[in-house]
């Protein structure tokens, strides 16, 4: 049994080889045109403007390749400690995403493959390890 | 669109003002703004009852800041409203007073940008992000400058020139938030923000105030204001972001749309520019936008920089005013500032930092990436 939690396990979540052992999901949704976004909303779709049954979650691969990288040497916001690094990542599933690179990543730069995994980033209230998702140059 | 601005009665700017943009401090908006609708005022040699519409752009004052301060200037019954459009808060004022005098529903409006350096406030949307609270205004542009280098094989160095240039241009600025020169050693030593950019290549975000009068030929004969000092509005374009395909910036994507319907409007062609102000709140910006305003090929703004062909006397004056890097960017002002600067070079007053033979001028403004807003204007020389 896992003691393990996400920060946000509304919009990812752990992959089919359990808590640590694979990349995570993000929990998208695709439109019945087509257009697949990050992260699952019902409000309507941004390309067509559908809302309600058009809209339907699915789970987007983590893979994908950097469009842009940058490392933020200041930050106001004293829960992100600077320094860290951005990425901005083209999804092999279609949406573009930005999020944080795992501090043990190998460095990178446009081109690069690109995954992601869960980490651990804190102690929950009762014990459990509290794991967020970072994305991290692809072996 | 159903109809233009050009397709409406002719609608000229008549009179411009500012308060200088400054480090925040304790000096109340309402001081600011005064100075800046005074100045414009004066300029347009009109007395404020000729003012039959007012539109205060303002980001960060909270609800209804204007009456507060114009119920100084005596009272007129006038109508007012706010507007709030991010950086082109200004921009969209600027457009509603001239939609309304070309309109005919007004000769005379002014559209006045005030602000104060307060906590930006964006409501909750409901959807969640993986680390939104990680990537603040100039990490999106230290994201963008990664892009742009990688992509066209530029420097850091070479990107860092825009500084070099718009400080040089804010110098001569006595409105500019920052006035002094820097070499591309300063600009490139100083503090680091997010990736290549520096503090001095990033907008010093300050206070300040900048408002101009916009009339009609009506207003102008009423008032015996110099039609030659009059500077026309020939092009008006607002747009807002869409989705673009992935790799490709909305920022750019953007402009190069809203440029495209302006230059069309105007019955002008990115050649015939001679000055433009643009928004570079981050050095990589403005290569972005005199590519996508068509002033040369993607990729081609850094040799363009070089070259000196964006420097005041060189092909098209970019940000004479010292831009958003230099002169600042107080938000609400800023769109505001920009249409008296072009107002200025286009009158052949703007003194050290004129260009020569500037007749036709271009603001471009874009807001938090989702809105952008271009103006053209042309000078009756």
């Amino acid at each position: 049994m896992s003691t393990d939690k996400l920060l946000k396990s509304n919009i990812y979540s752990f992959g089919s080889g359990g808590p640590r052992g694979s990349a995570p999901v993000l929990l998208g949704g695709q439109c019945r045109c087509g257009y697949v976004f990050f992260p699952m909303q019902a409000y309507g779709c941004e390309q067509c403007g559908n809302h309600g049954d058009a809209l339907t979650p699915c789970e987007l691969s983590t893979g994908g390749t950097l469009l842009a990288e940058a490392v933020v040497h200041l930050h106001a916001d004293k829960n992100r400690p600077a320094p860290f690094t951005i990425v901005k990542v083209a999804l092999d599933d279609g949406p573009v995403v930005r999020s944080v690179l795992a501090e043990d990543s190998a460095a990178v730069s446009p081109g690069q493959r690109m995954t992601a995994r869960l980490v651990p980033v804190r102690s929950g209230e009762s014990g459990e390890t509290v794991l967020d998702l970072r994305f991290t140059a692809a072996i | 669109m159903v109809r233009t601005l050009s397709d409406l009665r002719p609608v000229y700017v008549v009179g411009v003002g500012w308060h200088r943009y400054q480090n925040p401090s304790e000096t109340p908006y309402v001081s600011l703004g005064l100075a800046a609708i005074r100045e414009a005022l004066t300029d347009a040699k009109i007395e404020w009852p000729a003012v039959e519409s007012s539109y205060v752009a303002t980001a960060l004052l909270g609800m209804a800041a204007g009456r507060p301060m114009l119920r100084h200037l005596g009272t007129t019954g006038a109508p007012l409203v706010h507007i709030e459009n991010a950086s082109a808060s200004g921009s969209t004022a600027f457009r509603q007073a001239c939609i309304e005098v070309a309109g005919g529903i007004s000769d005379v409006a002014l559209a006045v940008g005030v602000d104060k350096r307060n906590p930006v406030q964006r409501s909750n949307t409901g959807i969640d992000h993986l680390a939104d609270d990680a990537i603040v205004p100039f990490t999106h542009f230290a994201l963008l400058t990664n892009e742009y280098a990688a992509r066209y094989n530029a420097s850091v160095e070479d990107i860092a020139l825009v500084a070099v240039k718009n400080h040089r241009n804010g110098a001569k600025n006595p409105n500019a938030q920052r006035q002094q020169e820097r070499t591309l050693q300063e600009v490139l030593g100083g503090k680091k923000v997010s990736g290549a950019l520096t503090s001095l290549q990033c907008t010093p975000i300050g206070e300040g105030a900048a408002a101009v009068i916009v009339a009609s030929d009506e207003g102008i004969r009423r008032y015996g204001i110099n039609p030659d000092r009059a500077i026309r509005v020939t092009a008006s374009v607002g747009r807002s972001e869409r989705i673009y395909p992935p790799g490709v910036g909305f920022d750019a994507a953007l402009t190069r749309e809203t440029a495209e319907l302006a230059l069309a409007e105007a019955k002008r062609q990115p050649k015939d520019l001679d000055v433009i102000e643009l928004h570079d709140a981050f050095t990589v910006e403005e290569l972005h936008y005199i590519e996508s305003i068509g002033l040369c090929p993607e990729g081609d703004g850094v040799q363009m920089l070089k070259d000196g062909a964006l420097d005041i006397g060189g092909r098209c004056a970019i940000n004479p005013s010292g831009g958003l890097i230099a002169m600042g960017h107080p938000i609400g002002p800023t769109g505001i500032g920009q249409i008296g600067e072009i107002t200025k070079q286009l009158r052949g007053e703007a003194g050290e930092r004129q260009h020569p033979h500037a007749r036709v001028g271009m603001a471009h403004m874009v807001g938090v990436g989702a809105v952008c807003y271009v103006h053209i204007m042309e000078g009756r020389r």
